[in-house]
């Protein structure tokens, strides 16, 4: 008790937990650019799938199939190691954003054909019956009913994005994980104090995702 | 080519339709002029509904022609969007838009399809729901209303586009039974104040003697009977138009 008490004490120097407050800047940065883009990616590819396009609607469909059964891990490795073999260089941080846009994008677009698939077709019907196009129907009748069914899956995916940035280790991104293992690499009792500082800090950001979703859902209730 | 007169509303012409195998409309030729009121029947299978969902566009015929409000609806170069904005459509399950209120229901294609100001569509849409006796739930949400003040609605919605033709699917099949008048005391009042064509799909026989100016009977895909409402309810043709008519009267 001793031992990790001690650990505590000495892991959080000023310069450590400067350190990996850094990491945690990194980590949200990746998340925050990652979730709005695969947010608006993720909905014009559901939405392109959705709405049965002639060959569009297809070839999408397959190449996101494609992406969404490859391991995160292994679209991270191709964006950073890859792409550069033909010429196209990327910054890590920049590297990470966009291999994880890519895989959240081909998520959440089965998320959100699955919640817009999910309104009764008599509602399409209904709108069409009165002359409404597909797209009047669409934004005016089926997506504000399928956003409420969307909001809970969205916000699981979007606390797995904010976990999986971790994997950027991978490829010697400077977030919250890879800084935690610099620090307790130096010395071994600050193993666990900085695995717990690790684990307060993913659920806090996670968590405070759960809170916004479950505001959402109050305020679409209403 | 089909020759386009005036004095017809719809006109099916050769039409068939196929869902995979199945044959499910066989050579329909077909005319209704416009005010008239036509009543479709038959047991359940034999292609009322599909034909009635064709006219709307809903369900894509494979051969033949299908001439709407002038328009033909094989023609792959028809905006279809212009017939259904002539030609509404009341459904068995009422179809409201269950994210918008009562009001919101009649007032959103007038608004976003016709361009109607505000102003004249609040006025009407108003009008329309006291014409249905649903003034004071306007603001009511689908969801909390009955069976027979949802269709009554979705009739109002119909009519707020003021259409030339309305097709009615079904229209009482999915209410309670103390609920089903009313509903064709509405569509009966529609059907006789106004130069409005209407087709109705129906199991109301009494109904349809009431309000119906020619009858025609379906079965298996294909129209057999296509007479005055008064010969076919005294003596149909057809054994098997005999046998419906005796069956739904006498249960």
């Amino acid at each position: 008790m001793n031992i990790i008490a001690a650990g505590i004490f000495d892991a959080f120097t000023k310069n450590n937990v400067h350190y990996l407050l850094g990491g945690l800047g990194i980590t949200v940065g990746v998340s925050i650019i990652s979730v709005i883009g695969s947010l608006i990616f993720g909905s014009f590819i559901g939405i392109i799938i959705y709405e049965k396009i002639p060959f569009l609607s297809r070839y999408v469909s397959i190449i996101n199939d494609v992406i969404r059964n490859l391991p995160l891990l292994l679209i991270i490795f191709f964006v950073y190691f890859v792409l550069p073999v033909i010429g196209i260089y990327l910054p890590v941080f920049w590297a990470t954003v966009i291999a994880m846009t890519v895989f959240e994008s081909t998520m959440l677009a089965e998320i959100i054909r699955g919640g817009l698939l999910a309104i009764p077709i008599g509602q399409t019907e209904g709108a069409g019956s009165v002359g409404m196009t597909n797209q009047q129907a669409l934004l005016n009748i089926i997506l504000p009913q399928a956003i409420k069914k969307m909001i809970p899956p969205i916000i699981s995916q979007l606390i797995s994005l904010v976990k999986d940035t971790s994997l950027a280790v991978g490829i010697v991104l400077a977030e919250m994980t890879f800084r935690g293992q610099i620090i307790y690499a130096q010395n071994s009792n600050y193993t666990i104090p900085v695995f717990i500082a690790l684990a307060i800090m993913y659920f806090i950001l996670n968590y405070g995702l759960s809170l916004i979703a479950r505001w959402f859902d109050h305020r679409m209730a209403a | 080519m089909v020759e386009n007169n005036q004095d017809n509303m719809i006109q099916f012409v050769d039409v068939e339709k196929y869902y995979g195998h199945f044959h499910a409309l066989k050579n329909i030729n077909l005319t209704i002029k416009r005010g008239e009121t036509v009543v479709l029947i038959g047991p359940s299978g034999s292609g009322k509904s599909t034909l009635i969902r064709a006219i709307n566009g809903l369900e894509p015929i494979q051969e033949g022609h299908l001439i709407v409000n002038g328009y033909d609806l094989h023609d792959p170069k028809t905006d279809i969007n212009k017939i259904r904005k002539r030609v509404g459509m009341v459904f068995q399950h009422f179809n409201l838009y269950n994210n918008k209120s009562v009001i919101e229901n009649v007032m959103l294609a007038p608004r976003i399809v016709s361009h109607i100001p505000e102003e004249e569509n609040e006025k009407y849409a108003l009008e329309l729901l006291d014409r249905v006796g649903l003034k004071d739930k306007a603001g009511s949400m689908p969801s909390m209303l009955s069976g027979g003040q949802k269709q009554r609605v979705a009739i109002a919605r119909s009519l707020a586009m003021k259409p030339s033709a309305l097709l009615f699917d079904e229209p009482t099949s999915a209410l309670d039974p103390e609920m089903i008048g009313d509903v064709l005391r509405i569509i009966q009042n529609i059907a006789k104040d106004s130069d409005m064509t209407s087709l109705i799909v129906t199991h109301e026989m009494n109904f349809a003697q009431n309000v119906a100016n020619r009858v025609i009977f379906m079965a298996d895909g294909e129209v057999l009977e296509d007479s005055k409402t008064s010969d076919f309810f005294k003596k149909p043709k057809s054994v098997r138009a005999q046998q419906f008519v005796d069956q739904v009267q006498n249960h």
